[in-house]
């Protein structure tokens, strides 16, 4: 393959051109309530060529073999109609050429375990809801992908990298009467099949949590002091900070760009937050981007100043700073863009048990449920919560979604937790899916947000 | 393809093959500035085959090996997915257009040119930190299967995205512009997107609490996933369809009324037939409030003892690749039907309200339930029948079966939500709304 990466590249007549090879194979098994909907086991594959022209970078994808000149020619022109109309040149900072081949040790590898094997551990675990009178549906998915890429660039670079990320997720669906209440669960990870064996009491826990909510109040619109558990407050430290440590996302928004100067004092004293794709066995790792940079740990917030940025090799050039490894692509089908690998917040002192009492009175949000950001806005809902009195956890509330505004948010993080938990399952859809996106924190109480109720 | 399709059948009762190209080129400029040119030449292909009742499902890209896409669709059939339905047997097709040959014809250099010309008309109105993109889209649908059925449909989309972001946000107002064949971007559209963005220029924060909302084309996403999802064969069948027998009932205000016309080919997107080959025919779902009916692919049709109404596609609520997904029940082409007011005169009838342009977390929340509640981005604040102002820190929230009862009026203007659905503001009463204030 890599003879034939090398031949594209060599066609290509400019000053920088790179192709990667994919091959995806992807198996799914889901469930909507007892019905299996799918099983389907299927291997797909494509190229993606860029190139820079006299600072013109353009980028074609293809699929077709024999479309390979046809796309060529569309890129090189591209490109060169780029060079033509922008003032500023496209450069790409300096990376060193790597020759490479990392195929990741998994404990217990998805491809080897039999479908017959995979579908009974679905089913077993899909059964725990359905047991249940008032759990009206499911829906429970196994997914296991692997993309086996090849990565030539013009400078010399060869690498060659597999990723395979294995996950047992989806919705368990309460009903009384009009009502209905859905929870997520979650398990998986990119270092193989063990991620997803016994999940029972996972399944279990989260039905009791969604019967829970049928009888739960919906919260009351307003401002609250809230504890975020880990899985929100990771969701929070994605969503609503970094991507715009992401620099391909204010690159072009000046306003913003001078905002996020490094440096710039935007949270807490207590705040320290770092990207770190290279904790290994976990869903975030990978060894080299898809522009074969090394992944490398980023230090994004020190003490509650911005100390650094996710780059691609365009925007480390472009802003004048360290290359981080962050420009990773779906599969085969897209060209890649600057992505959180492993974001967390760093971990404090106190336990879980002094944030309650340093919150009083408040709210205990549990578990993200989708989440969004503009800008300095953002939105995401909780799963579920529970009030909170003199520290103490009263009762339980349901349809919790948070809007605020980063900047305010990050300087109300008043206390960060000692009890720091990675996610295990991704999905962040800046444009084109990320299933590796891994983001984690410990509980963290943030001052003044907005909850809006029903 | 032919062959794959012999090949399918002699493993199975009943076979299926869809196959999808497109091509497509895209020129993005942001911050007013030329920043990326991207094409994508993309072919691929599905196969369904049905044994005793059960289905394999089966898809590749390059059709170099034939033997191992059957055997993936063998593989399948493992998992005893229940199929009860036939495919159909489609020969006449409604005739519709939705093609323009001269999109082959269109280059990046014309993208860039209309890219630029609209960047420019932007910045020379408003201090906004302007993003614009402008793509060409070519896509060729063919299904057969074991029926006889061998129907293909050409289509063309230009689409053209232009936004007008607040300095030091990544929000803002935006417009998208569809049709059939390239063209330049329409001045009342670029018109609007400046008059909303230079009156909103200020932010206020005002009290929360219930107000009129007026949901404009971008943040009604958040109705039309619930509506959708309420009225999807699919949440009757999985009983978490909240109408679910509430057909012939009034279940919203009577100005809404609600669409899917798939062959109303004035608007791009147009389909003669869907993913399995069901011919498309126009379907009413809500018609002066009253639900009508729900829609259906052949699956679910099957598993409720109705008709298909042509509305088997390879979807999702987030697009997806299409090869790679099972078909199920979508509305592609959705219409509300307007009604008689202006924007202007909608914005006059608030005495105290919001203009929600776009919405934040649309996705999340209980949406089989009708549950919504999202983040302003921007809502711009009106007082008195005027925009005083745009509001950041704040949420909507509110159930669609409750809201869709109180509409004030409707707007008389269809915009593009997303490619598929054409939808008018809607200005609802006593929505809910939670500020820091």
């Amino acid at each position: 393959m890599f003879e034939k990466l090398r031949r594209i590249v060599s066609r290509v007549d400019a000053d920088y051109a790179d192709a990667r090879y994919e091959i995806k194979k992807e198996t799914i098994i889901s469930f909507n309530g007892k019905e299996l909907a799918k099983v389907a086991s299927n291997s797909t594959d494509g190229y993606v060529v860029r190139v820079l022209k006299d600072g013109g970078m353009a980028s074609v994808v293809f699929t077709k073999e024999s479309d390979v000149e046809k796309a060529l020619r569309m890129a090189e022109e591209n490109a060169r109609l780029i060079a033509k109309t922008i003032d500023k040149p496209v450069r790409l900072a300096e990376s060193g050429t790597v020759k490479d081949t990392f195929i990741p040790k998994l404990k217990e590898d998805p491809r080897k375990v039999p479908m017959a094997e995979k579908l009974d551990l679905v089913r077993k675990c899909n059964d725990i809801p359905l047991k249940h009178k008032k759990i009206a549906m499911t829906r429970i998915s196994y997914e296991e992908v692997t993309r086996e890429k090849h990565f030539v660039t013009s400078e010399g670079t060869e690498l060659r990298e597999d990723l395979v990320t294995t996950r047992l997720y989806g919705e368990i669906i309460g009903k009384d009467g009009n009502l209905t209440q859905n929870v997520r669960v979650r398990a998986g990870g990119g270092n193989g099949f063990s991620t997803v064996r016994d999940q029972e009491k996972n399944f279990e826990e989260r039905t009791a949590i969604a019967v829970d909510l049928l009888k739960a109040k919906p919260v009351q619109g307003g401002t609250y002091d809230c504890i975020l558990n880990q899985g929100l407050a990771g969701v929070f430290v994605h969503e609503a900070f970094g991507h715009f440590s992401e620099a391909d996302i204010i690159e072009t928004l000046p306003a913003m760009r001078k905002k996020m100067k490094i440096g710039s004092k935007l949270g807490s004293d207590v705040l320290n937050i770092i990207d770190n794709p290279t904790i290994a066995d976990q869903v975030g790792f990978y060894k080299h981007d898809d522009e074969g940079v090394a992944a490398r740990p980023t230090q994004l917030m020190k003490n509650g100043s911005l100390t650094g940025r996710l780059h691609s090799r365009r925007t480390a050039s472009e802003f004048g700073e360290s290359l981080s490894g962050h420009c990773v692509a779906e599969d085969y089908r897209f060209v890649p863009i600057i992505r959180m690998g492993t974001i967390l917040i760093e971990p404090g002192e106190p336990s879980f048990e002094e944030l309650l009492t340093m919150l009083g009175d408040g709210l205990y949000i549990l578990d993200a449920k989708g989440g969004q950001t503009a800008g300095e806005n953002f939105t995401f809902g909780a799963q579920y919560g529970y009030l909170v009195k003199n520290g103490k956890l009263g009762e339980m509330v349901r349809d919790v979604n948070i809007s605020g505004n980063l900047y305010k948010t990050l300087r109300d993080i008043s206390v960060v937790g000692n009890d720091l938990l990675l996610s295990k399952v991704g999905g962040c859809g800046k444009g084109q899916m990320n299933i590796r996106s891994c983001h984690g924190a410990p509980h963290t109480l943030i001052k003044n947000l907005v909850i809006g109720g029903a | 393809m032919e062959k794959s399709l012999e090949m399918a059948k002699k493993v199975s009762d009943k076979a299926e093959i869809y196959s999808l190209g497109y091509t497509h080129n895209s020129v993005s400029f942001k911050n007013a500035k030329l920043h990326d040119i991207g094409s994508k030449l993309q072919s691929g292909v599905s196969l369904r085959i049905i044994k005793d009742n059960k289905l394999g499902f089966a898809y590749t890209r390059n059709l170099v090996n034939r033997q191992e896409l059957i055997q993936n669709a063998i593989n399948s059939l493992e998992g005893e997915v229940e199929a009860n339905y036939e495919f159909p047997l489609t020969k006449e097709l409604p005739r519709i257009d939705t093609f323009d040959l001269s999109m082959k014809k269109v280059s990046s250099t014309q993208l860039v040119e209309e890219s630029a010309r609209v960047c420019d008309l932007l910045k020379s109105r408003t201090d906004a930190e302007i993003s614009v993109s402008s793509t060409t889209y070519t896509e060729t649908i063919r299904v057969m299967n074991s029926c006889g059925t061998d129907i293909s449909g050409q289509s063309t989309f230009y689409v053209m995205y232009a936004s007008l972001v607040f300095p030091g946000s990544a929000s803002g107002i935006w417009r998208a512009f569809l049709s059939k064949n390239f063209g330049e971007m329409p001045d009342n559209i670029v018109n609007e997107m400046t008059e909303l963005y230079t009156l909103s220029s200020k932010v206020i924060e005002p009290k929360g609490g219930k107000m009129k909302i007026m949901f404009m084309p971008n943040s009604m996403m958040a109705l039309k996933w619930r509506i959708s999802s309420g009225t999807s064969s699919k949440s009757v069948y999985e009983k978490v369809s909240p109408v679910a027998n509430k057909v012939g009932e009034k279940i919203f205000d009577d100005r809404i009324t609600i669409h899917d016309d798939p062959l109303n080919d004035k608007y791009p997107g147009a389909r003669a037939f869907d993913d399995e080959g069901v011919a498309c025919k126009p379907l009413t779902i809500i018609e002066n409030g009253v639900l009508k009916s729900f829609y259906y692919d052949l699956d679910y049709a099957s598993k409720l003892k109705a008709e298909p109404t042509g509305h088997g596609h390879r979807t999702t609520a987030w697009g997806g690749e299409p090869i790679a997904i099972k078909p199920n029940p979508a509305l592609t082409h959705m219409f509300i039907e307007p009604g008689k007011k202006s924007f202007s005169e909608l914005v006059k009838l608030i005495d105290r309200g919001m203009i929600l342009e776009g919405g934040l977390g649309a996705h999340s929340g209980n949406i089989p339930n009708g549950d919504f509640s999202i983040g302003v981005s921007p809502g711009l604040y009106v007082e008195n029948g005027e925009i005083v102002g745009r509001v950041k820190d704040a949420m909507v929230a509110g159930n669609i079966y409750e809201m869709l009862k109180q509409v004030v009026d409707i707007g008389d203007t269809l915009y593009p939500s997303w490619g598929t659905a054409w939808l008018p503001p809607i200005l609802c009463d006593n929505v809910s709304v939670a500020t820091k204030n």
